[in-house]
């Protein structure tokens, strides 16, 4: 099993940091092998460029800047983003790693004739998990539509292998956790890690 | 009306562009006042520092680093949001405008131990996108960008009047049903 984690948090001591931990540590222990994109400590630029733009569909030059991510992308089959929920989404900067390393030709292809639709290129990739914290309570998280949960586990799912397995977890209403409530959480973050990457 | 528009393509031959100008010029012409906040052009920095995370619940000294935004963004009667649905999603320099410039005290306020919406000084509120896919494909994946418009932005300005602009299918759309899309732009900020 090849594992890559996708991970954004700016602070090492963050919540966020102890729960990359947990995943790492429970990927590692079953054997599988791991990468890491830490996108904060790697300064990952967010913003597709005007000159990225124009070459997006060209996928003879697509992938220049950000070959290994592609490469990280392409040898996985097992996605995991550790991240923390931001205004209902992603943080800018694994939004920005979505709209700039998920070009057409790895991540999908572009329809070919008119009526036709995007075709999956990330077939590849059997296992999909998210693990997030949100500010937000549950309810208003629901209220909203969950859009980063939306975002990657049906959005990014539809570019995975069909049937793709997915997990999910998240600690809500962060702003009134205590420690034993982040405590249960990671154990919950190992015990659906670990089922995760069995099945 | 003082109006902000929040633009985020970067590229200037892109329909977005087209759309972005039709906005501009339709609230121009209707004698609004028109701040033109183009993103990409503008160099905006989306990505939340560290130093922000820790202060960012610390009012006001959280609005220090962005304070020029929160400015415009209160200076504003009305908000027109363009951009592009890229990954089911906004593109990453609006959503760090999110991140960064909808910060506590700004976006929402805490009042009584309750949480009040923050922007009440908009009173309108619309966004102008497009989408790669089929509206059936957005409705299955949950539409997050419709949603985070419509509910999320929509209750930090007190639940104004909203408009939802979107064009589904832009890898099939012909240049009839594009200049189609203008026009529908052109007559929702005309009654904006």
């Amino acid at each position: 099993m090849r594992v890559l984690i996708v991970y954004a948090h700016p602070s090492a001591e963050s919540f966020n940091a102890a729960i990359l931990d947990v995943v790492r540590h429970q990927a590692e222990t079953s054997g599988a092998q791991v990468r890491v994109i830490d996108l904060y400590q790697e300064g990952f630029a967010a913003v597709m460029s005007a000159r990225e733009w124009m070459q997006y569909e060209d996928c003879a030059v697509n992938r220049s800047g950000i070959e290994r991510y592609c490469q990280d992308v392409s040898w996985c089959d097992t996605l995991i983003f550790v991240y923390p929920t931001w205004w209902y989404g992603l943080p800018a900067i694994l939004k920005g790693w979505l709209d700039r390393v998920l070009v057409p030709g790895l991540a999908f292809d572009l329809p070919q004739k008119e009526g036709d639709n995007i075709a999956p290129g990330l077939s590849h990739i059997k296992r999909l998990a998210v693990f997030t914290t949100c500010g937000a309570s549950w309810w208003l998280t629901q209220f909203v539509g969950a859009p980063g949960k939306r975002t990657l586990l049906r959005g990014i799912r539809l570019l995975c292998a069909k049937g793709c397995k997915t997990a999910f977890g998240a600690h809500y209403s962060m702003d009134s956790s205590t420690s034993a409530s982040r405590a249960d959480h990671l154990q919950k973050v190992a015990r659906k890690t670990d089922a995760f990457l069995k099945g | 009306m003082k109006t902000l528009v929040l633009y985020a393509h970067p590229c200037p031959d892109s329909f977005n562009a087209a759309v972005h100008e039709t906005v501009v010029q339709t609230l121009l012409a209707r004698g609004w006042d028109v701040d033109d906040c183009d993103l990409n052009a503008e160099n905006f920095a989306p990505v939340l520092t560290e130093p922000e995370r820790r202060s960012y619940h610390d009012v006001p000294a959280n609005i220090t680093p962005v304070q020029g935004y929160v400015d415009r963004l209160q200076a504003a009667e009305a908000l027109v949001m363009v951009f592009p649905v890229w990954n089911f999603g906004y593109p990453a320099i609006l959503k760090g405008f999110l991140d960064r410039v909808f910060l506590p005290d700004v976006s929402f306020k805490l009042h009584n131990g309750g949480v009040r919406p923050g922007l009440t000084n908009i009173k309108r509120l619309a966004a102008c996108t497009t989408y790669g896919g089929t509206r059936f494909r957005a409705w299955m994946n949950g539409d997050p960008p419709r949603k985070c418009v419509t509910r999320a932005v929509r209750y930090a300005c007190g639940w104004p009047k909203t408009s939802y602009l979107a064009l589904y299918d832009m890898n099939n759309n012909g240049s009839e049903r594009l200049g189609q899309h203008l026009s529908r732009v052109k007559r929702a900020m005309q009654d904006l």
